[in-house]
């Protein structure tokens, strides 16, 4: 009977301390949800939310993008002498973008988000069609591939994010209502149709590098400008 | 027109002359310069350092040339002294963001110039920022104990507050003396903590940045920091742990040492080893089977011849006084019922039984049997108390209960155990002895055997023959067998037997009887056996020798022949003597009618086997005329006509 007892007491002793040992573990931290529309229970975004969230999807991009232009750059122009002769010209070229500090803060906020959207909608269908092409050809690696249709999508999606931005912006007041109306396709795609599909495809990877780079940057200088409180 | 050609050749001469005596004397044009780097702190301005080539001895000039994307326009360098030598310094209105600039340095001297390779350059992507400035450590305490905080601050010149460029930082720490150094990275805030700190150490801090593309900067200039001597709160709350332990160790061990007994018992219980007498292990070890069983062969088992029936039987009786009989006899119900073996029908012809042995070992297992035994003699010895059974007897319902009251196994009229009991009344039918076979007789030669021991073991009998002749009113007999009761015959008187012991006392009873008279009432009649033959096994087979003169009056007619069938006794050897009977016819005037048994017959022998025949004879041969005739067919075993071929089997 007594050596029972010694078990049950040692046992109980072992039990408590293993417990008071990973107690710390135990507790957790829970995550409240994020809602889109204003749904119960969840909390709503805010614009700094949006202006987080957007800005890393644009870096997203353009990490993708430099990873693409670095694998052509090794692989199709081993010679750095060989890409300074190339004449690269990029089909947004055309569309006027500020090359320098002082020129994007001189800018309006509106004109700001304006030049951002402009240039995202200039490179959905390049990309697509970049996208495709590469797709086809079996020099590149399925990594290439997938990283191309990622791009090409991102694009898509960052456009989205940057009208919900300006919504949002416009119905706080900060902004007119002047930029819907540039938003339409249709509008922004200037008529050289042609000279994308002239571009071969390391040109295109060249020029949307940057433009990606441009478009991180102006949403950085835009919601350092409204929110400033936020990181900057 | 003459001089014009003299000045042309003049100056080609010159010229010439120039190059020539440079040549001669060594000189040569410039070697070709090198761009090394070109670098943005804050990407607002960007500076490009060349390395210039062999000069060629003479004295060389550098410039450099650009051209911006997609414009054949080349400028020059706005300042090369900004930035130091061969440097040219682009300010804010010259650099362009998101603009490839094409960059190429001359060196010219008298001999000649050399152009550099061209360099593509975009601002965004040779961002190196300058050192964070205003790195602060200090020391703060916590509960779980001290801990470093350090901060700091971005470059000057670098704008992150319109979000014109991104910082992220990394610092590293280690302790003075060591090489390695810990680093960590701090993304884009400007201040980290650092724990786990050695108390009293003195620690190194140091801190770079990086945009998000571009190159990492400088280490900044290293700080100092001295932790503060402190105990680590972690240990004390292990310490405690481990002694609580260690006390619940030392108790566990101290409390299995004063178990560990019971603890051994209870893990690793004993293995039972063979425990048959005789039996060796070291004779099993050694492999050998025929020693090992040789060894089992213990002398004192099995019986042998040498040993003596009556070693197997009770040794002791003990006669109680008459008062206490009736008690006893209330107890021995109890007794009697559980040490009931078997109860056979009341007309068992106890086939399967087995010799007297079989009664010794019920005897023997019945352990209170000797204190029953007890009783059953004094029951015996009880005489008239007892008439209450024996008329149960002689009406034939031998029930269990009135048996039991009697002797325990006198049930169905079976000798259970069998020195003490009673003689069991069976209900015998009318049928030849024979009928009960060998073993039968066997049995009750084994019965008869305690009656006659040895005449040096005839003190063993705690009867007292004396003691047993004051019971009762008068002489009793002691008849050792199965008595039959016949239901036919109402002057039957009680009569009760005694099995065993009382061998002798009858002997001595007799002469007490012949004095007193037995007023036994009821007949006794004896029975003789005759030897039948000597089986392999060293039997006696008896069977009861029916005279056939029985039917006739007075007249007996002893079998033809001689017979066996008396014993003269048992000498020292433990072999049984048989007497020669000697016919004898007697005849009686009276009339009486003797049994066909004994009573005929005349022993001179007056052994200590003396059967109540001979006392009969020299008795009442009325008492025994009376019943003779029912009685004749009985089957009575007297004590003196059997052999105990208990001795015999063994």
């Amino acid at each position: 009977l007594p050596s029972s007892f010694l078990c049950v007491t040692v046992s109980a002793v072992w039990v408590g301390l293993v417990c008071l040992l990973f107690y710390s573990r135990l507790v957790r931290v829970g995550a409240a949800p994020i809602c889109t529309n204003g749904q119960a229970g969840c909390h709503i975004l805010s614009l700094a939310d949006l202006f987080d969230r957007v800005i890393q999807h644009s870096a997203r991009m353009h990490g993708i993008s430099s990873d693409l232009h670095s694998e052509f750059e090794q692989y199709f122009f081993p010679s750095k002498n060989h890409i300074g002769r190339v004449n690269r010209i990029c089909h947004t070229s055309t569309i006027l973008t500020p090359n320098g500090k002082e020129n994007a803060q001189r800018l309006a906020r509106e004109e700001l988000t304006e030049v951002i959207l402009k240039l995202l909608v200039a490179w959905r269908d390049p990309l697509w069609h970049f996208q495709q092409s590469i797709a086809h050809h079996h020099d590149f690696n399925n990594f290439s591939s997938n990283k191309a249709l990622e791009m090409s999508d991102m694009v898509h999606e960052l456009r989205k994010g940057v009208e919900k931005v300006a919504e949002k912006m416009q119905m706080l007041g900060i902004i007119s209502n002047s930029v819907n109306s540039l938003t339409s396709p249709e509008a922004l795609i200037p008529s050289d149709r042609a000279e994308w599909r002239l571009m071969k495809d390391y040109v295109l990877l060249y020029c949307f590098r940057r433009d990606s780079n441009k478009v991180q940057n102006y949403l950085k200088i835009l919601k350092c400008r409204i929110i400033p409180q936020h990181e900057c | 027109m003459r001089r014009a050609v003299g000045v042309v050749y003049l100056n080609l001469h010159s010229f010439l002359f120039f190059h020539v005596l440079s040549l001669c004397l060594g000189y040569s044009p410039p070697g070709k310069p090198k761009l090394t780097s070109c670098r943005s702190p804050e990407k607002e301005t960007f500076t490009c350092w060349w390395e210039p080539g062999s000069d060629g001895g003479l004295p060389t000039t550098y410039a450099l040339y650009y051209r911006k994307e997609n414009s054949d326009a080349v400028y020059e360098c706005p300042d090369y002294h900004t930035a130091g030598e061969n440097s040219c310094f682009f300010n804010k209105n010259d650099t362009s963001i998101w603009v490839n600039y094409n960059i190429t340095v001359v060196a010219t001297n008298a001999l000649g110039s050399n152009f550099s390779d061209p360099v593509d350059v975009d601002v965004v992507y040779i961002v190196q920022p300058h050192t964070p400035e205003n790195v602060t450590v200090t020391v703060m305490e916590d509960k779980d104990g001290p801990f470093l905080r350090v901060s700091w601050e971005p470059p000057r010149k670098a704008d992150t507050r319109s979000g014109w460029i991104t910082l992220i930082y990394e610092l590293r720490v280690k302790l003075e003396g060591e090489e390695e150094w810990e680093e960590h990275r701090a993304g884009q805030q400007k201040m980290f903590n650092i724990f786990s700190l050695r108390s009293g150490g003195m620690y190194l801090v140091q801190v770079r940045c990086k945009p998000d593309h571009g190159f990492w900067s400088e280490w900044s200039s290293t700080t100092y920091i001295k932790v503060p001597d402190y105990f680590p709160r972690e240990t004390s709350v292990w310490i405690l742990i481990a002694v609580f332990s260690a006390f619940i160790f030392f108790i566990l061990t101290w409390i299995l040492n004063l178990k560990s007994n019971s603890v051994k018992h209870c893990l690793l219980p004993p293995v039972p080893g063979p425990k048959i007498k005789g039996f060796d292990k070291q004779l099993l070890k050694n492999g050998r089977s025929e020693e090992v069983f040789s060894a089992l062969v213990v002398p004192g088992f099995p019986p042998t011849t040498s040993s003596d029936c009556e070693d197997l039987l009770v040794e002791y009786l003990e006669v109680y006084t008459p008062e206490e009989q009736e008690l006893i006899l209330e107890e021995g119900k109890d007794l009697q019922e559980g040490c009931l073996k078997s109860k056979g029908s009341p007309s068992d012809s106890d086939s399967g039984r087995g010799s007297c042995d079989s009664h010794t070992l019920l005897m023997e297992k019945c352990g209170e049997g000797e204190g029953k035994e007890e009783k059953h003699q004094e029951r015996a010895q009880k005489g008239k108390r007892q008439q209450k059974h024996q008329t149960g007897w002689e009406e034939g319902d031998v029930s269990h209960t009135r048996e039991d009251v009697l002797s325990p196994d006198m049930s169905e009229g079976r000798v259970k155990t069998w020195p003490s009991v009673f003689s069991p009344l069976p209900q015998y039918s009318s049928r030849p002895l024979d009928h009960q076979g060998s073993l039968e007789t066997a049995r009750q030669l084994c019965l008869s055997d305690s009656l006659f021991p040895p005449p040096s073991t005839s003190s063993h009998l705690s009867y007292n023959a004396k003691e047993g002749l004051a019971l009762g009113s008068g002489q009793q007999e002691f008849y050792l067998g199965k008595k039959q009761t016949h239901p036919s015959n109402p002057q039957s008187q009680p009569r009760w037997h005694l099995q065993a012991h009382s061998d002798f006392n009858i002997s001595s009873m007799d002469r007490k009887q012949a004095a007193s008279g037995l007023q036994l009432p009821g007949f006794r009649s004896t029975e003789y056996v005759e030897v039948q033959r000597v089986n392999q096994e060293d039997m006696v087979i008896l069977q009861p020798l029916f005279s056939s003169s029985c039917q006739r009056d007075g007249h007996l007619q002893i079998g033809q022949g001689e017979d066996y069938s008396k014993v003269k006794g048992v000498d020292s050897g433990n072999m049984l003597l048989l007497q020669r009977e000697v016919e004898v016819k007697r005849e009686e005037e009276d009339g009486d009618r003797y049994s066909c048994d004994i009573q005929d017959r005349v022993t001179e022998s007056c052994y200590t086997t003396s059967t109540a025949a001979s006392s009969q004879v020299t008795g009442k041969p009325t008492s025994c005329a009376g019943t003779a005739m029912p009685v004749q067919e009985e089957m009575v075993l007297a004590a003196n006509g059997y052999v105990d071929a208990a001795t015999m089997l063994l």
